[in-house]
């Protein structure tokens, strides 16, 4: 799955490499949220009551 | 790609050979292994970068107690203790005005700070019993996701620690520093203190509950002063809530509630 993505950007190498660095950080921010909402309602609520 | 392209090479990008079937397990597999390594990333995130996020916040939250205490203000109430002779009679109890006469006994002196901002460090919570919070953990106003991810929260319209009433204080067991983790292993007659601008008061647990996260009546006022301890239970669940009530036994308001009592 990564190959094909990195398959798909578009133009020279410095441009793709540039857009994988943003992409990987968008996706890393993205999971880290995911990640926090998911624990929070799962995990553990800080134990808050009401 | 489409299915009738050939892989450029079967070293570098193995293609399961035997039609439908094995293309399925073959994608099933790398569903799978993505999977783990998704789930694999939540526990790392969960048990140990929240942790460390935390951690590495209490230097800062330390600092921003220190300089919130030294702008709070503090107000000495007088309260005049209730004789035997008066009790069962609500106007007994001095209102803080100088002079009132409400009993014959010394007057001392309730001291009451100001309600920090939500999101403010404004207390520290040290368990001597308990490892993790033997050296102490910061307490915010607030609980709010973004409060307790921090620090240990204090419920806003609740009473402020040292102050009489019911303080509820919440705080995470298994993500954020974990600082109520080992809150289980409290018994009655364990010591708490949690110190504040007005000084550090003293409380000993006196109940242990479980119960639902909707359960309001743990936070409800009480005669006296109280701290209510309260984190998700069991350890790794959000589903239930184990809570630990605390009764004064020291402090700067001591006398004062006493005499109020």
């Amino acid at each position: 799955m990564i190959t094909r993505i990195w398959r798909l950007l578009p133009g020279p190498l410095s441009v793709r490499v540039a857009q994988a660095v943003v992409l990987t950080l968008v996706f890393l921010v993205a999971l880290h949220f995911f990640y926090d909402w998911v624990g929070n309602w799962l995990l553990d609520q800080g134990g808050t009551v009401g | 790609m489409t299915d009738t392209e050939t892989p450029p090479s079967d070293i570098t990008r193995p293609v399961p050979h035997g039609g439908r079937s094995m293309r399925v397990i073959h994608g099933l597999g790398w569903t799978l292994i993505y999977l783990g390594v998704l789930t694999l990333g939540f526990v790392v995130h969960e048990l140990v970068i929240t942790t460390w996020f935390a951690q590495q916040a209490q230097p800062e939250l330390t600092a921003e107690r220190l300089a919130q205490w030294a702008q709070t203000d503090i107000t000495d109430m007088v309260v005049v203790p209730t004789t035997t002779a008066n009790q069962g009679n609500e106007n007994t109890t001095g209102t803080g005005a100088p002079g009132d006469e409400g009993g014959s006994a010394q007057p001392v002196i309730l001291k009451v700070e100001s309600e920090p901002e939500l999101g403010t460090a404004f207390a520290v919570i040290r368990i001597p019993k308990l490892e993790r919070l033997r050296d102490g953990w910061n307490v915010v106003e607030g609980v709010r996701v973004v409060d307790l991810r921090n620090g240990a929260g204090h419920m806003p319209g609740t009473a402020m620690p040292g102050q009489p009433g019911n303080a509820v204080i919440s705080g995470h067991r298994t993500t954020y520093g974990q600082p109520f983790h080992e809150l289980n292993e409290l018994d009655p007659g364990d010591r708490i203190e949690v110190e504040t601008a007005i000084g550090t008061s003293v409380y000993e647990v006196r109940e242990i509950h479980i119960v639902a996260p909707t359960d309001l009546w743990v936070t409800e006022p009480r005669q006296g002063a109280w701290l209510t301890l309260t984190t998700c239970h069991p350890k790794f669940s959000a589903r239930q809530r184990y809570v630990v009530v605390a009764e004064l036994v020291y402090g700067p308001n001591y006398d004062a509630i006493q005499a109020m009592s």
